[in-house]
């Protein structure tokens, strides 16, 4: 005697339902990435990797980067108006303006093609 | 004639105006360079892109530390001596129309840096065995950059002199406004 067969209805489901964690990690890669892309841009569009000596390229330099500013005093922004304080901040501005008028920064022409042995005068 | 067929034929031949004209403009840049100069080009090119490479390290620490006395300059004594002023009741028109004028070339500065950067960085990728000419044109680009750097710099000088003229004009209107109290 034959016994009566149980079907089991069998819940398909949606795929997003079935492939839960899969969709998870994809969507969790795509904002991963969108976002890094979006840093990317900004680092390099904002003036920020042009700072940073930290990038490969820059090693033999980096240690030569002016990390403490000490020496660089801050004047009081409080305070009374007087020919003493006067004096006083002519003479820290005097001391600085010295200081960095004293390199002349881009100067030169190194990259001149002559100097970069790439240029010979065209033929008469 | 359908329209779609005639539009096609249309963008293509905007297309192959385009590609001729950028292509002239190729041939003129490669007009200008003898055969003698594109060799020479091609047989020092690698020791220049040593000297390129060691002038963007070099100018990127420059402008880091240059960058920062610049800016320092402003933060730290500029601004704080036209609040002092201001707050104390003395006009500093003058003071403040300077150290905003320094504001903006530092701005500029800036900016100028980041092109320069960017077109140095460009010189240095250009494979120059293989593309002897477009790296010639690189480096020329990226030293009128540098130029306008340096000239950025100059200016940003000019302004430290003109605020510390209009310093010692606050200076002599100060002196002037104490010997009219004291009459």
């Amino acid at each position: 005697m034959d016994e009566p067969k149980i079907e089991i209805a069998v819940n398909e489901g949606s795929f997003r339902s079935k492939h839960r964690f899969l969709l998870l990690i994809a969507l969790s890669i795509l904002i991963a990435s969108t976002l890094v892309l979006i840093s990317m841009a900004m680092y390099n569009g904002s003036g920020a990797a042009q700072l940073d000596l930290s990038r490969p390229g820059y090693k033999e330099v980096r240690a030569q980067a002016i990390t403490n500013d000490s020496d660089f005093k801050n004047y009081s922004s409080t305070g009374p108006i007087n020919q003493d304080t006067i004096s006083e901040f002519k003479t820290l501005f005097a001391q600085q303006a010295e200081k960095t008028k004293s390199v002349d920064a881009f100067g030169g022409d190194p990259l001149n093609p002559d100097a970069l042995g790439i240029s010979v005068p065209s033929e008469q | 004639m359908k329209k779609s067929t005639r539009l096609l034929i249309v963008c293509l031949m905007f297309a192959t105006v385009l590609s001729g004209i950028s292509l002239m403009g190729v041939a003129a840049q490669s007009a200008t360079m003898t055969d003698q100069q594109i060799e020479l080009i091609r047989s020092n090119c690698v020791s220049a892109k040593n000297t390129l490479n060691q002038l963007h390290a070099s100018d990127a620490l420059l402008r880091v530390n240059r960058g920062q006395i610049y800016e320092s300059m402003s933060t730290k004594l500029m601004d704080r001596f036209n609040n002092r002023a201001s707050t104390n009741g003395f006009g500093n028109t003058d003071l403040v129309a300077v150290t905003k004028s320094y504001g903006l070339m530092l701005d500029t500065f800036r900016l100028e840096y980041i092109g320069y950067e960017k077109q140095l960085a460009l010189a240095i990728s250009i494979d120059c065995p293989n593309q002897p000419v477009e790296f010639y044109d690189a480096v020329l680009s990226a030293r009128t950059k540098r130029n306008q750097v340096n000239v950025d710099v100059v200016k940003l000088n000019q302004h430290i002199d003109q605020y510390q003229s209009a310093v010692n004009q606050f200076e002599k209107d100060y002196q002037v406004s104490v010997e009219r109290l004291k009459q």
